[in-house]
């Protein structure tokens, strides 16, 4: 993974969220994930695989304030909880943030398809890396509330 | 009200929420919703749709199958389709209108966006 690759994770996450979700977005620096600690605590992520020149996934990981404002924005309706139209908006984010980056990396020549997003919820969970590949974790802020999108991603291109 | 019917396929119900809302802001107030190819070749049974607005990716069956079995079949292959997704890639697009896919949209896109492409096709 090279720097073109996370800056099209971070164009198309910004461009998911702003345009969707109505949100203003601010990114911190993107930094290696080294040990199995989570260091941002998280309640829910959606996941989507990818397999080609580019194999792994990005996860999109929040608090639970933030994803249920970003469905409520969405949707253009109140919400409170987390709940099936939230799991269903987080999931859909980050099909954007796969689809976003994959428009920008194959016109850098990779090729690759996308999964299904799935989306798993709990307090402060893992996310298993694939083994020997390296795992990147962006931070970034919006007014309510901070995130991450994580991407654990081997190429088989430089 | 228009009499315009319109099938929305998306697995995401937030998409599909988002393109009704949007389409009957814009006066179309006739949407019929499918979650996946499958079901909207099952819903496209019921007849009289004037455009289809669909994903590529969907589980059980994809866009790009179901718009490859709406162009072969005699019945619907005069209906315009709009594909709407997050396939973003220029190859990506360029296959989809190979299969027959009239316009796209990429996700994420402004109620602008939706409005000024689905106009194109039909009138309130
Ligand atoms: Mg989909």
């Amino acid at each position: 993974m090279n720097v073109d690759m996370i800056n099209s994770f971070i164009n198309a996450t910004v461009n998911a969220l702003t345009t969707m979700a109505m949100l203003t977005v601010t990114r911190g620096s993107p930094y290696i994930k080294t040990t199995d600690e989570n260091e941002f605590n998280r309640d829910i992520s959606a996941i989507i695989g990818m397999a080609g020149d580019a194999n792994g996934w990005v996860a999109f990981c929040l608090q639970r304030q933030l994803a249920v404002k970003i469905a409520a924005n969405m949707l253009g309706e109140e919400k409170q909880e987390i709940d099936a139209d939230v799991r269903d908006a987080v999931g859909e984010i980050v099909n954007m943030i796969a689809g976003g980056a994959k428009g920008e990396l194959t016109q850098r020549g990779f090729s690759f398809k996308i999964a299904l997003p799935t989306v798993v919820i709990g307090d402060n969970h893992e996310l298993s890396r694939v083994k020997d590949f390296p795992y990147i974790v962006i931070p970034f802020a919006t007014e309510e509330g901070n995130f991450t999108v994580e991407v654990c991603l081997k190429t088989n291109k430089i | 009200m228009s009499n315009v019917k319109i099938l929305v396929v998306d697995d995401s119900s937030t998409m599909r929420r988002i393109i009704k809302n949007t389409l009957q802001k814009i006066g179309f107030e006739n949407s019929v919703e499918a979650e996946n190819g499958i079901d909207a070749l099952s819903k496209l049974k019921a007849g009289g749709f004037n455009l289809i607005l669909t994903d590529w990716n969907m589980p059980e069956m994809d866009g790009l199958t179901f718009v490859k079995s709406v162009r072969g079949s005699d019945t619907f292959k005069m209906i315009p389709v709009i594909m709407i997704t997050t396939e973003a890639a220029k190859t990506e697009v360029v296959e989809a209108l190979k299969q027959g896919v009239n316009d796209y949209i990429v996700k994420p896109f402004t109620p602008e966006a939706l409005k000024a492409k689905v106009t194109r096709f039909i009138s309130a």
